[in-house]
Protein backbone atom coordinates (compact mmCIF):
# COMPACT_ATOMS: atom_id res chain seq x y z
CA UNK A 1 0.00 0.00 0.00
CA UNK A 2 1.43 3.33 -0.98
CA UNK A 3 0.12 6.04 1.24
CA UNK A 4 1.96 9.25 1.68
CA UNK A 5 1.15 12.57 3.27
CA UNK A 6 -0.41 15.30 1.19
CA UNK A 7 1.53 15.95 -1.99
CA UNK A 8 0.25 19.49 -2.48
CA UNK A 9 3.16 21.67 -3.49
CA UNK A 10 2.46 24.14 -0.72
CA UNK A 11 2.72 21.40 1.89
CA UNK A 12 6.06 20.14 0.66
CA UNK A 13 7.78 23.53 0.77
CA UNK A 14 9.88 24.26 3.81
CA UNK A 15 8.43 27.02 5.95
CA UNK A 16 9.44 30.34 4.49
CA UNK A 17 11.43 32.87 6.39
CA UNK A 18 11.16 36.25 4.74
CA UNK A 19 12.86 39.49 5.59
CA UNK A 20 10.95 42.58 6.49
CA UNK A 21 11.91 46.18 6.83
CA UNK A 22 12.16 47.78 10.24
CA UNK A 23 9.06 49.61 11.30
CA UNK A 24 8.87 53.30 10.66
CA UNK A 25 6.44 54.40 13.31
CA UNK A 26 7.77 57.79 14.30
CA UNK A 27 6.76 57.25 17.90
CA UNK A 28 9.12 54.33 18.16
CA UNK A 29 12.24 55.81 16.63
CA UNK A 30 15.33 57.14 18.29
CA UNK A 31 18.33 58.42 16.34
CA UNK A 32 21.74 58.17 17.92
CA UNK A 33 24.48 60.76 17.47
CA UNK A 34 26.10 58.58 14.83
CA UNK A 35 22.88 58.77 12.84
CA UNK A 36 21.78 55.20 13.43
CA UNK A 37 18.03 54.88 13.77
CA UNK A 38 16.94 52.54 16.51
CA UNK A 39 13.43 51.12 16.39
CA UNK A 40 11.58 50.18 19.53
CA UNK A 41 9.92 46.92 18.51
CA UNK A 42 9.30 45.75 22.05
CA UNK A 43 5.53 46.06 21.96
CA UNK A 44 5.32 44.55 18.49
CA UNK A 45 7.50 41.66 19.64
CA UNK A 46 5.29 41.22 22.68
CA UNK A 47 2.21 40.88 20.47
CA UNK A 48 4.11 38.52 18.18
CA UNK A 49 5.45 36.20 20.89
CA UNK A 50 2.70 36.32 23.50
CA UNK A 51 0.38 33.70 21.90
CA UNK A 52 3.29 31.25 21.85
CA UNK A 53 4.92 32.02 25.21
CA UNK A 54 3.26 29.17 27.08
CA UNK A 55 4.16 26.69 24.32
CA UNK A 56 7.75 27.90 24.50
CA UNK A 57 7.88 27.28 28.24
CA UNK A 58 6.32 23.84 27.90
CA UNK A 59 8.89 22.89 25.26
CA UNK A 60 11.70 24.20 27.46
CA UNK A 61 10.38 22.08 30.34
CA UNK A 62 10.38 19.10 27.99
CA UNK A 63 14.00 19.59 27.03
CA UNK A 64 15.75 20.54 30.28
CA UNK A 65 15.83 18.84 33.62
CA UNK A 66 14.53 21.38 36.09
CA UNK A 67 12.23 24.40 36.32
CA UNK A 68 15.02 26.91 36.93
CA UNK A 69 16.78 25.82 33.72
CA UNK A 70 13.48 25.97 31.84
CA UNK A 71 12.93 29.55 32.99
CA UNK A 72 16.50 30.48 31.96
CA UNK A 73 16.02 28.85 28.56
CA UNK A 74 12.75 30.74 28.08
CA UNK A 75 14.27 34.09 28.94
CA UNK A 76 17.34 33.52 26.72
CA UNK A 77 15.06 32.41 23.90
CA UNK A 78 12.97 35.56 24.12
CA UNK A 79 16.13 37.68 24.17
CA UNK A 80 17.53 35.89 21.15
CA UNK A 81 14.22 36.05 19.30
CA UNK A 82 13.89 39.75 20.01
CA UNK A 83 17.37 40.47 18.63
CA UNK A 84 16.52 38.73 15.36
CA UNK A 85 12.89 39.75 15.27
CA UNK A 86 13.36 42.60 12.81
CA UNK A 87 14.60 40.20 10.16
CA UNK A 88 11.72 37.77 10.52
CA UNK A 89 8.44 37.60 8.69
CA UNK A 90 7.87 33.93 8.19
CA UNK A 91 4.79 31.76 7.94
CA UNK A 92 4.94 30.39 11.45
CA UNK A 93 6.13 32.57 14.32
CA UNK A 94 5.43 29.65 16.63
CA UNK A 95 7.73 27.25 14.78
CA UNK A 96 10.43 29.93 14.62
CA UNK A 97 10.19 30.68 18.33
CA UNK A 98 10.10 27.01 19.31
CA UNK A 99 13.15 26.27 17.17
CA UNK A 100 14.99 28.97 19.12
CA UNK A 101 13.88 27.40 22.41
CA UNK A 102 15.24 24.06 21.18
CA UNK A 103 18.58 25.56 20.16
CA UNK A 104 18.95 27.42 23.44
CA UNK A 105 18.12 24.23 25.35
CA UNK A 106 20.80 22.28 23.53
CA UNK A 107 23.28 25.10 24.12
CA UNK A 108 22.57 24.65 27.82
CA UNK A 109 23.04 20.91 27.43
CA UNK A 110 26.48 21.52 25.96
CA UNK A 111 27.39 23.82 28.85
CA UNK A 112 26.28 21.10 31.23
CA UNK A 113 28.36 18.66 29.17
CA UNK A 114 25.39 16.53 28.29
CA UNK A 115 25.40 14.85 24.90
CA UNK A 116 22.51 15.88 22.68
CA UNK A 117 20.02 14.44 22.02
CA UNK A 118 20.15 11.63 24.55
CA UNK A 119 19.92 8.73 22.10
CA UNK A 120 21.36 8.42 18.59
CA UNK A 121 18.77 8.79 15.88
CA UNK A 122 19.85 5.51 14.29
CA UNK A 123 19.00 3.56 17.44
CA UNK A 124 15.60 5.13 17.67
CA UNK A 125 14.86 4.47 14.05
CA UNK A 126 15.98 0.87 14.43
CA UNK A 127 13.28 0.07 16.97
CA UNK A 128 10.78 -2.56 15.89
CA UNK A 129 7.85 -1.37 13.86
CA UNK A 130 5.21 -0.17 16.30
CA UNK A 131 2.03 -2.16 16.53
CA UNK A 132 0.85 -2.04 20.10
CA UNK A 133 -1.73 -4.53 21.16
CA UNK A 134 -5.13 -2.97 21.79
CA UNK A 135 -4.51 -0.77 24.81
CA UNK A 136 -7.31 1.72 24.51
CA UNK A 137 -9.23 0.38 27.50
CA UNK A 138 -6.07 0.19 29.53
CA UNK A 139 -5.31 3.83 28.80
CA UNK A 140 -8.65 4.81 30.29
CA UNK A 141 -7.18 3.98 33.70
CA UNK A 142 -4.31 6.47 33.23
CA UNK A 143 -4.24 9.90 34.79
CA UNK A 144 -2.33 13.06 33.90
CA UNK A 145 0.33 12.42 36.53
CA UNK A 146 1.10 8.94 35.18
CA UNK A 147 1.27 10.31 31.65
CA UNK A 148 3.67 13.08 32.63
CA UNK A 149 5.88 10.56 34.43
CA UNK A 150 5.91 8.17 31.47
CA UNK A 151 6.54 11.01 29.04
CA UNK A 152 9.49 12.12 31.14
CA UNK A 153 11.10 8.72 30.73
CA UNK A 154 11.02 8.70 26.94
CA UNK A 155 14.10 9.70 24.94
CA UNK A 156 14.20 13.42 24.25
CA UNK A 157 13.63 12.93 20.52
CA UNK A 158 10.39 11.12 21.24
CA UNK A 159 9.29 13.37 24.06
CA UNK A 160 9.64 16.58 22.09
CA UNK A 161 7.84 15.32 19.00
CA UNK A 162 4.91 14.16 21.15
CA UNK A 163 4.72 17.47 22.99
CA UNK A 164 4.84 19.43 19.74
CA UNK A 165 2.17 17.35 18.05
CA UNK A 166 -0.20 16.27 20.82
CA UNK A 167 -0.01 19.20 23.22
CA UNK A 168 0.88 22.14 21.00
CA UNK A 169 -0.94 20.73 17.96
CA UNK A 170 1.81 21.73 15.55
CA UNK A 171 1.50 20.59 11.94
CA UNK A 172 4.11 18.24 10.49
CA UNK A 173 5.62 21.19 8.61
CA UNK A 174 5.95 23.20 11.79
CA UNK A 175 7.48 20.25 13.63
CA UNK A 176 9.92 19.68 10.76
CA UNK A 177 10.89 23.36 11.00
CA UNK A 178 11.38 23.21 14.77
CA UNK A 179 13.41 19.99 14.68
CA UNK A 180 15.26 20.78 11.46
CA UNK A 181 14.41 17.41 9.89
CA UNK A 182 12.39 16.31 6.83
CA UNK A 183 8.66 15.67 7.21
CA UNK A 184 9.23 11.96 6.63
CA UNK A 185 11.42 11.86 9.73
CA UNK A 186 8.74 13.64 11.71
CA UNK A 187 6.25 10.97 10.68
CA UNK A 188 8.43 8.00 11.56
CA UNK A 189 9.58 9.56 14.82
CA UNK A 190 6.04 10.40 15.84
CA UNK A 191 4.73 6.90 15.13
CA UNK A 192 7.54 5.34 17.17
CA UNK A 193 7.11 7.82 19.98
CA UNK A 194 3.39 7.12 20.25
CA UNK A 195 3.93 3.38 20.25
CA UNK A 196 6.67 3.66 22.83
CA UNK A 197 4.53 5.79 25.14
CA UNK A 198 1.59 3.41 24.86
CA UNK A 199 3.83 0.47 25.73
CA UNK A 200 5.33 2.39 28.62
CA UNK A 201 1.94 3.39 30.03
CA UNK A 202 0.58 -0.11 29.65
CA UNK A 203 3.62 -1.53 31.44
CA UNK A 204 3.33 1.02 34.26
CA UNK A 205 -0.35 0.28 34.71
CA UNK A 206 0.17 -3.48 34.75
CA UNK A 207 2.92 -3.15 37.33
CA UNK A 208 0.49 -1.16 39.52
CA UNK A 209 -2.14 -3.90 39.37
CA UNK B 1 -4.49 -1.46 -2.99
CA UNK B 2 -4.43 -4.58 -0.90
CA UNK B 3 -6.49 -3.76 2.17
CA UNK B 4 -6.23 -7.22 3.66
CA UNK B 5 -2.51 -7.92 3.83
CA UNK B 6 -0.89 -4.53 4.46
CA UNK B 7 -1.44 -2.23 7.39
CA UNK B 8 -0.91 1.47 6.64
CA UNK B 9 1.06 2.13 9.82
CA UNK B 10 2.71 5.44 8.88
CA UNK B 11 -0.35 6.65 7.05
CA UNK B 12 -2.51 5.76 10.04
CA UNK B 13 -0.67 8.40 12.07
CA UNK B 14 -0.85 10.95 9.26
CA UNK B 15 -4.58 10.20 8.96
CA UNK B 16 -5.03 10.73 12.71
CA UNK B 17 -3.16 14.04 12.43
CA UNK B 18 -5.13 15.28 9.44
CA UNK B 19 -1.99 15.39 7.33
CA UNK B 20 -3.05 13.13 4.45
CA UNK B 21 -4.30 14.24 1.09
CA UNK B 22 -7.96 13.50 0.36
CA UNK B 23 -6.94 10.50 -1.70
CA UNK B 24 -4.71 9.16 1.05
CA UNK B 25 -7.42 9.64 3.68
CA UNK B 26 -9.94 7.76 1.55
CA UNK B 27 -7.50 4.87 1.17
CA UNK B 28 -7.00 4.67 4.91
CA UNK B 29 -10.73 4.89 5.58
CA UNK B 30 -11.27 2.07 3.11
CA UNK B 31 -8.67 -0.06 4.84
CA UNK B 32 -10.17 0.64 8.25
CA UNK B 33 -13.53 -0.75 7.16
CA UNK B 34 -11.98 -4.20 6.83
CA UNK B 35 -9.21 -4.11 9.43
CA UNK B 36 -10.14 -4.37 13.10
CA UNK B 37 -6.48 -4.32 14.08
CA UNK B 38 -5.89 -0.88 12.52
CA UNK B 39 -9.18 0.44 13.91
CA UNK B 40 -8.11 -0.62 17.35
CA UNK B 41 -4.66 0.91 16.89
CA UNK B 42 -6.20 4.18 15.75
CA UNK B 43 -8.54 4.23 18.77
CA UNK B 44 -5.58 3.64 21.05
CA UNK B 45 -3.73 6.62 19.62
CA UNK B 46 -6.86 8.77 19.90
CA UNK B 47 -7.10 7.81 23.56
CA UNK B 48 -3.40 8.60 23.97
CA UNK B 49 -3.97 12.03 22.44
CA UNK B 50 -6.75 12.78 24.92
CA UNK B 51 -4.52 11.69 27.77
CA UNK B 52 -1.65 13.89 26.64
CA UNK B 53 -3.93 16.87 26.20
CA UNK B 54 -5.30 16.35 29.70
CA UNK B 55 -1.71 16.35 30.98
CA UNK B 56 -0.89 19.63 29.25
CA UNK B 57 0.37 21.94 31.96
CA UNK B 58 -0.50 25.61 32.16
CA UNK B 59 2.46 27.91 31.66
CA UNK B 60 1.01 31.38 32.16
CA UNK B 61 4.16 32.59 33.93
CA UNK B 62 5.84 32.52 30.50
CA UNK B 63 4.01 35.75 29.70
CA UNK B 64 5.57 37.43 32.70
CA UNK B 65 9.02 36.42 31.44
CA UNK B 66 8.14 37.81 28.03
CA UNK B 67 6.96 41.08 29.56
CA UNK B 68 10.15 41.34 31.56
CA UNK B 69 12.25 40.95 28.42
CA UNK B 70 10.24 43.37 26.31
CA UNK B 71 10.01 45.91 29.13
CA UNK B 72 13.79 45.80 29.51
CA UNK B 73 14.26 46.62 25.84
CA UNK B 74 11.55 49.25 25.98
CA UNK B 75 13.20 51.02 28.92
CA UNK B 76 16.61 50.86 27.25
CA UNK B 77 15.10 52.40 24.15
CA UNK B 78 13.47 55.15 26.18
CA UNK B 79 16.75 55.88 27.92
CA UNK B 80 18.60 56.09 24.61
CA UNK B 81 15.93 58.34 23.13
CA UNK B 82 16.02 60.50 26.20
CA UNK B 83 19.78 61.02 26.04
CA UNK B 84 19.77 61.71 22.32
CA UNK B 85 17.05 64.33 22.55
CA UNK B 86 17.78 66.07 25.76
CA UNK B 87 21.46 65.50 26.57
CA UNK B 88 22.25 66.44 30.12
CA UNK B 89 18.71 67.57 30.89
CA UNK B 90 17.39 64.25 29.79
CA UNK B 91 19.89 62.48 32.00
CA UNK B 92 18.66 64.46 34.94
CA UNK B 93 15.07 63.68 34.05
CA UNK B 94 15.88 59.99 33.74
CA UNK B 95 17.40 60.06 37.18
CA UNK B 96 14.21 61.63 38.42
CA UNK B 97 12.31 58.66 37.03
CA UNK B 98 14.30 56.34 39.27
CA UNK B 99 14.12 58.51 42.36
CA UNK B 100 10.97 58.51 44.39
CA UNK B 101 9.25 61.90 44.13
CA UNK B 102 9.81 64.27 47.02
CA UNK B 103 8.01 63.48 50.23
CA UNK B 104 7.66 59.78 49.48
CA UNK B 105 11.21 58.50 49.95
CA UNK B 106 10.48 58.22 53.68
CA UNK B 107 7.50 55.99 52.95
CA UNK B 108 9.60 53.93 50.53
CA UNK B 109 12.07 53.22 53.31
CA UNK B 110 9.25 52.45 55.72
CA UNK B 111 7.68 50.05 53.20
CA UNK B 112 11.04 48.31 52.78
CA UNK B 113 11.53 48.08 56.57
CA UNK B 114 8.07 46.63 57.13
CA UNK B 115 8.72 43.99 54.47
CA UNK B 116 12.19 43.20 55.84
CA UNK B 117 10.82 42.73 59.37
CA UNK B 118 8.08 40.38 58.16
CA UNK B 119 10.56 38.35 56.12
CA UNK B 120 13.10 38.10 58.92
CA UNK B 121 10.40 37.08 61.40
CA UNK B 122 9.07 34.50 58.97
CA UNK B 123 5.63 36.03 59.47
CA UNK B 124 4.72 37.22 56.01
CA UNK B 125 0.98 36.61 56.38
CA UNK B 126 -1.50 36.51 59.22
CA UNK B 127 -4.03 34.77 57.02
CA UNK B 128 -2.48 32.19 54.67
CA UNK B 129 -4.89 31.54 51.81
CA UNK B 130 -4.84 31.22 48.06
CA UNK B 131 -8.51 32.12 47.85
CA UNK B 132 -9.00 35.81 46.87
CA UNK B 133 -12.51 35.87 48.36
CA UNK B 134 -11.27 34.51 51.70
CA UNK B 135 -8.47 37.09 51.80
CA UNK B 136 -10.84 39.95 51.04
CA UNK B 137 -13.31 38.69 53.66
CA UNK B 138 -10.57 38.52 56.27
CA UNK B 139 -9.32 42.03 55.48
CA UNK B 140 -12.89 43.38 55.72
CA UNK B 141 -13.17 41.89 59.22
CA UNK B 142 -10.12 43.96 60.12
CA UNK B 143 -12.06 47.08 59.08
CA UNK B 144 -9.52 47.77 56.36
CA UNK B 145 -10.17 49.36 53.06
CA UNK B 146 -9.17 49.85 50.35
CA UNK B 147 -7.88 46.35 49.70
CA UNK B 148 -5.16 45.67 47.10
CA UNK B 149 -6.02 43.29 44.24
CA UNK B 150 -6.05 39.67 45.39
CA UNK B 151 -6.33 37.70 42.14
CA UNK B 152 -3.51 35.29 41.22
CA UNK B 153 -2.61 34.04 37.76
CA UNK B 154 -0.01 35.03 35.13
CA UNK B 155 2.71 33.49 37.31
CA UNK B 156 1.53 35.38 40.39
CA UNK B 157 0.33 33.22 43.30
CA UNK B 158 -1.66 34.62 46.20
CA UNK B 159 -0.18 33.67 49.59
CA UNK B 160 -2.44 35.56 51.98
CA UNK B 161 -2.71 38.84 53.86
CA UNK B 162 -1.70 40.70 56.99
CA UNK B 163 -2.17 44.13 58.56
CA UNK B 164 0.71 46.60 58.77
CA UNK B 165 1.21 50.03 60.28
CA UNK B 166 2.46 52.35 57.53
CA UNK B 167 2.62 56.12 57.28
CA UNK B 168 0.79 56.33 60.61
CA UNK B 169 -2.20 54.16 59.61
CA UNK B 170 -3.30 50.53 59.58
CA UNK B 171 -2.92 49.23 56.06
CA UNK B 172 -4.26 46.17 54.23
CA UNK B 173 -1.33 44.07 52.98
CA UNK B 174 -1.75 41.39 50.34
CA UNK B 175 1.11 38.93 49.95
CA UNK B 176 2.01 37.24 46.68
CA UNK B 177 4.57 34.68 45.58
CA UNK B 178 6.22 35.18 42.17
CA UNK B 179 8.75 32.44 41.48
CA UNK B 180 11.01 32.45 44.52
CA UNK B 181 10.11 36.05 45.47
CA UNK B 182 7.69 37.16 48.18
CA UNK B 183 5.87 40.36 47.21
CA UNK B 184 3.91 42.65 49.55
CA UNK B 185 1.30 45.02 48.17
CA UNK B 186 -0.12 47.80 50.37
CA UNK B 187 -3.00 50.18 49.62
CA UNK B 188 -4.54 53.24 51.26
CA UNK B 189 -6.73 56.19 50.32
CA UNK B 190 -4.94 59.09 48.69
CA UNK B 191 -5.93 62.41 47.11
CA UNK B 192 -3.11 62.29 44.56
CA UNK B 193 -3.69 61.97 40.83
CA UNK B 194 -3.08 58.69 39.00
CA UNK B 195 0.61 57.73 38.78
CA UNK B 196 2.14 55.00 36.63
CA UNK B 197 4.13 52.27 38.47
CA UNK B 198 7.45 53.81 39.46
CA UNK B 199 10.18 51.61 40.95
CA UNK B 200 13.02 52.60 43.22
CA UNK B 201 15.64 50.84 45.31
CA UNK B 202 15.51 51.07 49.10
CA UNK B 203 18.50 49.27 50.56
CA UNK B 204 18.43 45.67 49.40
CA UNK B 205 14.73 45.87 48.52
CA UNK B 206 12.94 47.18 45.46
CA UNK B 207 9.88 49.32 46.05
CA UNK B 208 7.33 50.34 43.45
CA UNK B 209 4.48 52.80 43.89
CA UNK B 210 1.55 53.82 41.79
CA UNK B 211 -1.74 55.60 42.30
CA UNK B 212 -5.04 54.77 40.72
CA UNK B 213 -8.49 56.26 41.26
CA UNK B 214 -7.81 57.77 44.64
CA UNK B 215 -5.84 54.85 46.04
CA UNK B 216 -2.07 54.81 46.61
CA UNK B 217 -0.41 51.42 46.11
CA UNK B 218 3.03 50.37 47.27
CA UNK B 219 4.74 47.14 46.40
CA UNK B 220 8.00 45.71 47.74
CA UNK B 221 10.10 42.65 46.98
CA UNK B 222 13.67 41.54 46.31
CA UNK B 223 13.12 41.52 42.52
CA UNK B 224 14.88 43.84 40.10
CA UNK B 225 13.33 47.24 39.38
CA UNK B 226 12.22 46.36 35.85
CA UNK B 227 10.73 43.07 36.94
CA UNK B 228 8.81 44.70 39.78
CA UNK B 229 7.59 47.46 37.49
CA UNK B 230 6.17 44.88 35.07
CA UNK B 231 4.55 43.03 37.96
CA UNK B 232 3.07 46.26 39.28
CA UNK B 233 1.58 46.92 35.85
CA UNK B 234 -0.04 43.49 35.83
CA UNK B 235 -1.50 43.91 39.30
CA UNK B 236 -2.64 47.46 38.65
CA UNK B 237 -4.53 46.32 35.55
CA UNK B 238 -6.58 43.96 37.70
CA UNK B 239 -8.13 46.91 39.51
CA UNK B 240 -9.47 49.04 36.67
Amino acid sequence: MKLIPSTRAADQRPLQVLRRSPGTNGMNLATTESGITVVDDSREFERFARPHAAAALRLARTLVTNEADAQDVLQDSFLRAFRHFRGFSGESPRAWLLSIVRNVSFTLWRKQKRSEPDEPETELEAEPDPAPSPEERLLEACDAELVQAALGQLPTLHREVLVLREMEECSYREIACVLGVPIGTVMSRLSRARAQLVRKLAGDLRSRM
Amino acid sequence: MNTLNEHPRGALHAHLDGELSLEGSLEVEHHLLDCASCRSELDTYRALRQLLQSAKATASEAELTLLRVTRTFHLRHRQRKFFVVGGAMAAAALLALVLVPGGTSGIANEVASVHARAMEAGRTEELASRDPAAVERWLSTQSLEPVPPTEGGEGIALRGARVELLDGRRVATVVYQVGSHVVDVFAWRSAEADIEPRPTVAGRWTVCRWAHRGVAYWMVSDMGTEELQVLAGLIRNRRT
